[in-house]
């Protein structure tokens, strides 16, 4: 970490920190060491300034009387609302993740935003839309580590004038058993500390590469909507969807396209017009991966 | 360590509310925060339209771009999505053979009142004869709408003592509905005559009704004053503005607002609505109105107390203490004070 971050960092507790994470100015502040620890594993690579503006005002701040020596406590205050209950203190840097996703899902209405895990390869993005459990932050973290550029793990934000899909890189959410898959895959990537999240599933979040965070100005077309489904024990089929089907695939995972008008339904409609689209059920990543990118290349 | 300040900025909304010329000369940064204000206090809508009227400087940084943007689709989502949910309704009311009445938030939607614009609404309030309850109830629950599990206590609550019945929920679309009979619970000193309020409503389209002129405003003054809560309040005090100053130009108005005043005994809300729509927003209100309601005011003593609380609260330095009399007080007047004691018990009783 350059001194130069570390001196901007300094100002967490007070005046805060403005990140830039994708097209969008986070503003950070926390009294928590959580926060900064996640920030400086995670975020050396983003543009960092003093300051106190931006898209977002996020604080993490600490519990009050009692709460700060007993059991201590972390409170996500964004733009001035406690969407969430306060979370036990040790989660106060992940709560900071959770605290973005909510802002993305919940308040960037001047793009579309869908549910995806969204990966790029040769300017054509591969955009994988899907409810919590499919897979889909595995099938992503398996396929950043294969080389693909990483976008999201949790947003497609598609530019309803342009039609294209801007990266939002940020550290990803693995559970459970895929901590280990994905870790086993890839011994050079960097995890953060793990934890048990609210539903009491393990969970840890693992740095995006620094080549897909220099690059996070880049917008690219979609080339693909595919619609994964973690079978655990099946095998590895992919078929074609109809194009209606993908459209409600997508407008059933958006966050906001209702938001828009009908800006926001016509962008989903070019989107599956403009895409390939497939249905996808797997269990064995060396599998997917390969006819990834064996679909992709054609 | 100091602790980091992450409190709403109510004073920089209530400096813009009072005079709205002051949006343009805001810094992006304090206009950021008087959007974070405006939301919370659910004045979104009232924010945006000032905002649109050509007072958000055109060097605005992209990052405030993106943000009104943001909100200004969240405002038009929320009036949509309530037109859409009056459309439900008036489907489910079709050929019910009653009058029913959009009342508050929903009805200024409507009717395209200037409280409507972008404006969220959590519950749709909607006063039906008392006698047609049971029909207009059975009506929403043939229509997906399903009464949310109550205890007992709070059962009774509603059916004996209030003016509503327990929310009705939406099974599929989580919409919320009251249907009241009337606008001041039952347990109330006042009792304002339902059906006068029925029989004056006027159509806004199909079978959809809201509540004449007068009705609105003694309604928002009524609900403002004795019936919920004033801590948080300044929203309700902007609808009060925003209805008299679009009423206000007709003259036929203020002789009716003064006349149904007493005809629906809320000449005390209708004397606080207009001392202070005019203390707190200087909303225009005419002379001869002012000096014929200002009978109707409280003894000074009581009345030297309302100011002090009122001013407090509205602007958001209130005290605890201040919040808490006022809360009482709203109580005092909707229920004997037996029944206040025991329900201000047992209130305190589950909070804690």
């Amino acid at each position: 970490m350059s001194p130069a971050t570390r001196s901007i960092l300094s100002l967490l507790g007070t005046r805060g920190v403005q990140v830039a994470i994708g097209p969008f100015l986070v503003h950070v502040r926390s009294e928590l060491t959580g926060v900064r620890d996640y920030l400086e594993r995670f975020y050396d690579d983003f543009p960092m300034a003093e300051g106190g503006e931006g898209h977002f005002d996020l604080a993490v701040v600490a519990g009050r009387g009692m709460r700060r020596w007993v059991r201590p406590q972390a409170s996500i205050v964004i733009n001035g609302a406690r969407p969430f209950l306060p979370l036990p203190a040790l989660l106060a840097g992940a709560s900071m993740e959770w605290g973005m996703n909510w802002c993305v899902g919940r308040s960037a209405h001047h793009w579309v935003a869908v549910h995806a895990a969204v990966v790029e390869r040769g300017g054509r993005v591969l955009i994988l839309p899907a409810p919590p459990g499919s897979g889909k932050s595995t099938l992503c973290a398996a396929l950043v580590c294969a080389g693909w550029r990483l976008f999201s793990d949790e947003f497609a934000l598609i530019d309803p004038d342009s039609g294209r899909v801007l990266p939002i890189p940020r550290p990803i959410s693995l559970k459970e058993a895929s901590i280990e898959v994905i870790r086993r895959r890839d011994p050079q990537v960097v995890f953060g500390p793990e934890a048990h999240d609210t539903e009491g599933s393990r969970f840890v979040h693992m740095r995006p590469p620094s080549d897909s965070v220099r690059r996070a100005d880049e917008s690219a077309r979609p080339g693909w909507v595919i619609v994964p489904r973690f079978m655990a024990g099946k095998p590895t089929t992919l078929e074609r969807l109809p194009k209606a089907q993908a459209l409600m695939q997508v407008t059933d995972q958006s966050f906001n396209y209702n938001y828009l008008g009908p800006k926001g339904y016509t962008c989903l409609a070019e989107l599956v017009r403009e895409t390939d689209c497939y249905r996808l059920e797997y269990s064995d990543l060396d599998e997917v991966l390969a006819l990834l990118a064996r679909v992709t290349a054609s | 360590m100091p602790r980091l300040d992450v409190a709403l900025d109510l004073r920089l909304l209530v400096r813009v509310l009072r005079n709205p010329q002051q949006l343009q000369d805001l810094s992006p940064r304090e206009f950021s925060r008087a959007i974070d204000a405006a939301e919370q206090s659910r004045l979104l809508g009232w924010l945006l339209a000032h905002a649109d009227a050509g007072q958000v400087s055109p060097e605005c940084p992209q990052w405030l771009n993106d943000r009104v943007t943001t909100a200004r689709a969240r405002a038009r989502e929320y009036e949509r999505s309530i037109r859409w949910e009056i459309d439900r309704l008036n489907r489910a009311f079709l050929g019910v053979g009653f009058r029913w009445v959009l009342l508050k938030g929903a009805a200024y939607v409507a009717a395209a009142l200037p409280p409507g614009r972008g404006r969220r609404v959590a519950d749709i309030d909607v006063l039906v004869p008392q006698e047609h309850l049971v029909k207009a109830e059975t009506a929403l629950r043939e229509h997906g709408w399903e009464f949310a599990e109550l205890d007992a206590y709070d059962a009774r609550y509603y059916r004996e003592w209030m003016h509503e019945l327990p929310p009705m929920v939406h099974s599929e679309r989580r919409s919320v509905i009251d249907l009241h009979h009337a606008i001041l619970p039952q347990s109330s000193r006042l009792h304002p005559s339902s059906a006068r309020l029925l029989e004056r409503s006027i159509p806004i389209s199909d079978d959809v009704r809201v509540l004449c002129p007068a009705h609105m405003v003694l309604h928002a003054a009524a609900h403002l004053f004795h019936d919920g809560e004033i801590a948080g309040a300044i929203r309700d005090v902007v609808d009060l503005d925003g209805l008299l100053r679009c009423f206000g130009n007709d003259p036929e108005f203020w002789s009716d607002f003064v006349r149904e005043a007493r005809a629906l005994q809320l000449t005390r809300p209708a004397y606080y609505a207009v001392r202070y729509a005019d203390r707190l927003l200087a909303t225009p209100v005419r002379s001869d109105v002012v000096s014929e309601t200002s009978a109707w005011g409280p003894v000074s003593p009581v009345r030297w107390l309302m100011d002090a609380l009122v001013e407090k609260t509205v602007h958001g330095r209130g005290t605890p203490a201040a919040a808490l009399a006022l809360y009482i007080r709203s109580h005092w007047l909707r229920m004997p004070p037996f029944l206040l004691l025991r329900h201000l018990l047992r209130k305190s009783v589950r909070r804690s």
